[in-house]
């Protein structure tokens, strides 16, 4: 649980993208494009909806005309190339209408509890227009060009859960198909992959008349949704500890049942090295501009070569190979090479992990019960065996507390300052986990540990919202980031990394220590393809 | 005018509103869920979490924290905080399994209390019933009973509360609403509130939010 460690997650089968697909395959969801009022440039409405066994969703999406001098992945952008919302089953015009007045605002805008999500997205501007007149032309894009992009569209927010006036979250609760987590937005990402390709051909289309074509289906496989992410999504993992103890688990179980596999058979090597040159592969088209990441990647494909090297000389089949196999890396491989390995190393067991990911969902709210009853003695011992690691920190030393988080007044966004050269530390959030820890575990040594921890939180309620998360550490082990999060060092997109791995996203791409790029659903099925395919 | 918040959004801006007015963090979380809880069923939660917050004595946090030492329950400054000590009594929540009966002297917006205490009757799975004047509010794991004057559920101020577990077996009522409509006016009282924990822009806040790089590919 150190965000070095969570910074150089990879995707996994437990992926949230890969759940939803495998369930839409398996389950033989059914797709249409209900509606198409897109103009000759491209600009208009669209309705793309997916019939499940019991309950249909629309994405429905716009497409506007955006002067490039207004186009901004920041929170702070007011207008956007395109705008979406999830509809909770099929609209009708009047929804339509209704949603066209407030889909493009996004956040100044408000929708119903009948959609699930809002989100938009921007064009790639560097793969757009090339894929745009290389199609009119006749002409297949540039396969370099497009797989190191990734996208056509790059989505910078996906809202859901009662954001915004969209449906809460207890409404699709107890739907088997979204109750996972991110199911609704992720289903909208993918929907959203598939009308950036149809806008794109619609586009040359117009342009090139009859000497334009579609993309080569194997080229268009290789387009996925690009995110651009900063640190509005980092405190999701902080504000929801028993989600991200569950999340974990899973992945955890899932690395141990593999690695207690006494034999491996001859197909699960071969799926195993299959999926490794797909790794292998991706990390050559894998680009990034900045230097933490450059040095990273650097190290990984130093690792594959380490690896190639390892499974040359074994055979993977007996005497706990996975197991093996890992000891081995976690003595010389960097983070990303050993989480690259635990990932792959799941990829040929479905029938062994795949059930984990009904597990990933969380009941928060019995995480939110203050036992009282709990004497202080026993707090004291959870706080000794389970937080060493804000306890061992010297929070004096201005550069273990030299950030902290706020909620900016311009833009309603979470951002970072720093303590001692910046003002508003007034407006502080309690993401300051591992510095709560201390100051709660300084007060409650300095009292009689006779008392109930009701009687210790009636005298001082400023350590209620961490005497909570620390009772919950008690059978939610891997609820806490275990690190200093308002360190000088701190780097904000491992958490981002952390939580966008879960997401199934590929390519990590930081821009700044607090934002990042990454694709999604890139190599993912269409459609069309669900039996020829492995989500 | 009325506008609709969404469960999520009553329980996030009435626990930064609780907040802004002087609350702890984990006490001002439990102000949310309790105004979201009671918003579910489509009672005035959020509007009385509002009425109360703006009449809390600034920074006199001691002033309206029980006493529990000896019972009935009262508050230094008189009047005890619906939300402070609703929190506490769900601290003690396995008291009242054991048959405690808890009495109050006078509280502040008795249903807030209700509410609050409320929400430890889902994690033990039983019944929670608060009683004031006229009325009985009951908090099922998921669920609410209401029995007797309803006139009395919105009252400012009581003298007497007894909180105690229960043994009905069925609410009367199960969550009616996941998306609470609210005078418009109030809205922004609360959202006014909840902007006061938000920090105003600085030069140094802009340049650290965005992306080092251009934003554009």
């Amino acid at each position: 649980m150190r965000l070095a460690r969570m910074g150089s997650f990879h995707q996994t089968r437990l992926s949230f993208m890969r759940t939803l697909l495998r369930r839409l395959k398996r389950e033989q969801w059914r797709f249409k494009r209900n509606r198409w009022e897109i103009d000759a440039q491209g600009f208009g409405r669209a309705v793309y909806t997916v019939y499940g066994p019991e309950r249909a969703y629309s994405l429905v999406a716009f497409s506007h005309d955006l002067p490039d001098h207004l186009r901004s992945d920041r929170v702070i952008a007011t207008a956007w190339d395109t705008t979406f919302a999830l509809y909770d089953g099929i609209p009708d015009t009047a929804d339509l209408d209704r949603l066209e007045q407030n889909v493009p605002k996004q956040e100044a805008g408000r929708i119903s509890d009948s959609e699930i999500s809002l989100s938009r997205a921007n064009r790639s501007v560097r793969l757009w227009q090339h894929v745009v007149e290389s199609l009119a032309a006749g002409e297949q894009p540039n396969r370099e060009q497009l797989e190191s992009v990734g996208y056509l569209v790059r989505t910078t927010a996906v809202y859901g859960s009662g954001k915004f006036g969209a449906a809460d979250r207890l409404t699709i609760a107890e739907r088997p198909e979204v109750s996972g987590p991110f199911q609704a937005e992720l289903l909208s990402v993918w929907l959203t992959r598939a009308f950036a390709i149809d806008l794109v051909e619609h586009i040359a289309a117009a342009r090139g008349g009859d000497e334009a074509v579609v993309l080569d289906p194997d080229l268009r496989r290789h387009i996925g949704v690009g995110n651009s992410t900063g640190l509005g999504m980092a405190p999701f993992l902080i504000n929801h500890p028993a989600l991200l103890n569950n999340w974990m688990m899973a992945r955890e179980e899932a690395f141990a049942r593999v690695r207690a596999l006494q034999n491996a058979e001859a197909g699960a090597i071969a799926v195993f090295k299959h999926e490794y040159e797909r790794a292998r592969d991706n990390v050559v088209h894998w680009h990034s501009q900045h230097p933490i990441q450059i040095e990273k990647l650097a190290a990984l494909r130093a690792d594959f070569e380490q690896m190639d090297a390892y499974i040359a000389g074994h055979t993977l089949a007996d005497d706990h190979p996975w197991d093996r196999f890992y000891r081995w890396a976690e003595d010389r491989l960097t983070l990303e090479g050993q989480e690259q390995l635990l990932s792959l190393m799941v990829e040929p067991y479905g029938a062994l992990v795949d059930d984990l990911t009904q597990c990933m969902d969380a009941d928060e709210h019995l995480s939110f019960f203050i036992d009282g009853a709990m004497p202080l003695a026993r707090l004291r011992e959870i706080l000794e065996s389970r937080c060493q690691w804000a306890l061992e920190v010297d929070y004096d030393e201005p550069a273990n507390r030299a950030r902290f988080w706020y909620t900016s007044a311009e833009k309603l966004e979470p951002r970072v300052g720093e303590r001692f050269d910046e003002p508003g530390a007034e407006y502080e959030l309690p993401l300051a986990v591992g510095y709560d820890i201390k100051r709660l575990y300084t007060a409650l040594i300095a009292v009689s540990q006779d008392i109930s921890t009701a009687e210790f939180l009636l005298a001082h309620p400023e350590h209620r919202h961490t005497t909570r998360r620390v009772q919950n550490l008690a059978s939610h082990p891997y609820a806490e980031i275990q690190d200093n999060l308002i360190a000088a060092d701190m780097l904000p997109i491992d958490i981002l990394r952390c939580k966008l791995s879960f997401f199934g996203a590929t390519k990590f791409d930081p821009r700044s220590d607090r934002w990042v790029r990454i694709c999604m659903y890139q190599d993912a099925p269409f459609p069309h393809e669900w039996l020829q395919l492995e989500p | 005018m009325s506008y609709r918040l969404t469960l999520v959004e009553a329980e996030s801006y009435l626990r930064k509103a609780a907040r802004a007015c002087g609350l702890d963090w984990g006490i001002a979380e439990e102000a949310g869920k309790a105004a979201r809880w009671l918003a579910a069923f489509d009672l005035p939660g959020p509007e009385i979490m509002l009425a109360h917050l703006q009449q809390l004595p600034a920074g006199e946090y001691r002033q309206c924290v029980p006493d529990c030492s000896k019972e009935p329950w009262q508050a230094p400054g008189g009047l005890l905080c619906p939300v402070i000590t609703g929190a506490a009594l769900a601290d003690r929540s396995s008291q009242m399994l054991g048959g405690h009966c808890f009495r109050l002297a006078a509280t502040a917006y008795p249903l807030l209390l209700a509410a609050t205490v409320g929400q430890a009757a889902r994690c033990h799975r039983t019944v929670f019933t608060t009683a004031w004047a006229g009325v009985r509010v009951s908090c099922f794991e998921n669920g609410l009973s209401i029995e007797g004057n309803r006139d009395d559920l919105l009252l400012e101020r009581v003298d007497n509360i007894t909180c105690q577990q229960d043994e009905l077996s069925e609410p009367q009522q199960l969550p009616a609403t996941r998306s609470y409509a609210i005078d418009y006016d109030l809205f922004k009282a609360i959202d006014q509130l909840a902007f006061q924990t938000y920090a105003p822009a600085t030069e140094e806040s802009r340049a650290g939010a965005g992306a080092g790089l251009n934003d554009n590919d």
